[in-house]
């Protein structure tokens, strides 16, 4: 009987060993894995970063006002041109402004000729 | 009868109960790591590399300034085969200087040599296909600026080790590290406000051949600075100036005897005391003597004006009687509460002294009436000039984004407020501020030409700083636009006069136009006929 047990402990122990080390080897693989893809991660999250800057280098309010100036011929709106969705008219008989507020702008006139801002030298 | 166990059992038995505690222990650690606390394990920080600075975003979440990661080259010359060549190829792949290298590599005391800084991913590149042995890059950061000059003068820049040095980078110095991992520092700046600031103000300096320009835009109720420029400015993402670069923030760091927008302070000391009455009749006449001194008016006045008119056509004599009547005291007193005889303290490390007389006599109270004699940075002036508005409440500026009332002690009272606000109104529509009253929006101002002190004393004229201090709207203003031109000239359009209805009057009414209905600011309803005047 002991005999049989002893044999088993024993048995159970190189299990045990061979267990224990393949988690252990999986873990350091693993480990390996996960620092290589937090690396990756950090790399992207440093190219996000700088796309993000690039872009809001781009997409810039300057830059966006010298191409609409150059490419489209666009030039500085009239404040009294704009407006806003809750002074708009409902559709219907009554001429309402959503907000049942009266109609801003109803009689505005922009400026003729509104000066681009390029010539403005901006 | 049972046998006694033997002394070699009983060890067996004690080895076996230990390994079983101990694969019993093994076996509750693996369920716990595996079960209960998958991600205790290599559960390293995963995000943005970490950097030196907090991002600054604007109030929309826009950005201002970021570390973007770059790499400091450093070599290890014992390594090097041929040296000459080694430093003649860094120099070529990263800028550096040659001569730099090359003496570096030859100087057996120091086992390392720095390259080059901040290199940008694309110069890592080339020294990398190069090939060199006992190359080290060592993760650093570069801030980037994605605004370039627009925000240059307000944000300031850091020093190669990543330390602010001016501009709020050196005011939020100690948050901007705290926050390094975390979230992004929010200001108070709206770019889009920023950028037509800068660029109505560098047109406005263009065509007027001003020395410099400034402006600030402000929340008179929060007291955030919604936008703040300074010009000549220069490219924070290169440390080279050009031109007449210059990285001066002359509306938080210089002061300047402001002229005539002073005037609006002198009415809100006359109103509040009741010393003066808006429709109450002065003599104006051609020069008004204080001892041996005489008063003059820049521009012809009629012999008499209403105290409204006064204000509205900028009367130095009218005003000056005006503030005469408040005395020395009292008008030190008032100016002392709104801040004016003090350092301004906010976020922004720059600030400038005010200079004012050590003998605060009858011609003093007189001349600082109308904005001579006393000389304060524009933001304090800013600060001051929206209390008169808000309601008569001291407000201090900041530059952090904040949704709180920040409004503090009462310095005038509501009444005061209120009919300096009607003044004001009045000063853009029937005075010198005609030019900054735009279609849409109730704009209320005051205009102000000074003449620059000689550097021998006494006033040079003909050589003005000219600003405008407008509020709108004005029934109830939220914000105030200030603007300021440093020597303008005057142009064929002008006239050749570069006063301050001519100059910046009109350069405030541009930019209020343009910024109020980004800022939601309700628009009145405007007649074809007021449009067309």
């Amino acid at each position: 009987m002991v005999r049989i047990l002893n044999t088993f402990c024993v048995a159970l122990v190189g299990l045990s060993i061979l267990a224990l080390y393949h988690v252990s080897e999986q873990t350091r693989v693993a480990r390996l894995e996960l620092a290589g893809v937090n690396h990756q991660i950090i790399r992207e999250h440093g190219t996000i970063s700088v796309l993000e800057t690039e872009w809001e280098r781009v997409a810039g309010p300057a830059r966006i006002q010298e191409l609409a100036a150059n490419r489209l011929g666009l030039s500085g709106t009239p404040a009294v041109q704009m407006s806003s969705f809750e002074t708009l008219p409902r559709r219907g008989d009554d001429g309402q402004p959503l907000n049942n507020s009266p109609i801003a702008q109803a009689n505005a006139q922009a400026p003729a000729n509104p000066v681009p801002a390029a010539r403005r030298g901006l | 009868m049972i046998e006694r166990a033997t002394i070699y059992q009983r060890r067996m038995v004690i080895g076996a109960v230990i390994s079983a505690a101990a694969f019993a222990l093994v076996g509750a650690r693996l369920i716990d790591v595996t079960l209960f606390k998958p991600n205790a394990v290599g559960s390293d920080q995963i995000g943005r590399p970490a950097m030196a600075r907090a991002d600054m975003v604007d109030r929309n979440g826009e950005l201002l300034a970021r570390d973007l990661p770059v790499v400091d080259l450093y070599a290890r010359p014992h390594t090097l085969d041929d040296k000459v060549q080694a430093a003649r190829e860094l120099a070529g792949a990263t800028g550096a200087e040659y001569s730099r290298l090359l003496e570096g590599f030859n100087n057996t005391k120091h086992p390392y040599v720095l390259v080059a800084r901040r290199l940008t991913p694309d110069a890592q590149d080339r020294v990398m296909h190069l090939g060199l042995p006992g190359l080290e890059f060592e993760p650093s950061a570069k801030r980037f600026y994605p605004n370039g000059r627009a925000t240059a003068q307000l944000l300031g820049v850091t020093d190669p080790d990543g330390k602010g040095v001016s501009g709020l980078e050196q005011g939020l110095d100690a948050r901007l590290r705290e926050t390094a991992t975390g979230a992004p520092v929010q200001l108070s700046i709206d770019m889009r406000v920023q950028y037509i600031l800068a660029s109505e103000a560098e047109a406005s300096r263009q065509m007027f051949h001003a020395k410099k320009a400034g402006g600030i835009v402000m929340d008179v109720r929060t007291g955030e600075v919604l936008a703040m420029v300074s010009l000549p400015d220069f490219d924070p993402n290169f440390r080279q100036f050009r031109g007449d670069d210059s990285d001066h923030n002359i509306m938080a760091a210089d002061r300047y005897e402001l002229g005539s927008v002073f005037k609006v302070l002198s009415f809100a000391l006359a109103m509040e005391d009741h010393t003066a009455r808006p429709d109450e009749v002065f003599s104006i006449g051609n020069g008004y003597k204080i001892g041996k001194y005489t008063i003059h008016e820049a521009e012809h006045m009629p012999a008499t004006l209403t105290a409204r008119d006064v204000l509205a056509h900028s009367s130095n004599i009218g005003t000056a009687q005006i503030a005469m009547r408040s005395g020395p005291v009292r008008q030190a007193a008032f100016l002392a509460s709104l801040g004016l005889l003090g350092s301004l303290r906010c976020e922004l490390p720059e600030f400038a002294r005010p200079l004012y007389p050590a003998h605060w006599g009858t011609i003093e109270t007189a001349t600082i009436g109308f904005g001579h004699g006393i000389a304060v940075e524009p933001l304090a002036y800013v600060s001051a000039a929206a209390s008169v508005v808000n309601g008569g409440r001291r407000i201090i500026p900041t530059f952090l984004k904040t949704d709180a009332d920040r409004r503090g002690a009462q310095v005038i009272k509501p009444e005061t407020s209120a009919e300096m606000r009607e003044l004001l109104r009045y000063v853009v529509t029937n005075g010198t501020g005609r030019k900054a009253d735009i279609a849409g929006y109730d704009v209320g101002g005051k205009t102000g030409s000074a003449e620059k002190p000689g550097p021998h004393g006494g006033y040079q004229s003909h050589v003005l700083v000219t600003s405008f201090f407008a509020a709108f709207p004005i029934d109830a203003p939220r914000y105030i636009v200030f603007v300021l031109l440093d020597e303008p000239h005057g142009t064929r359009e002008t006239g050749g006069l570069a006063l301050a209805g001519l100059t910046t009057a009109p350069l405030a009414g541009r930019i209020i136009s343009r910024i109020a209905p980004l800022l939601g600011v309700p628009q009145k309803p405007v007649t074809v006929a007021r449009e067309n005047t």
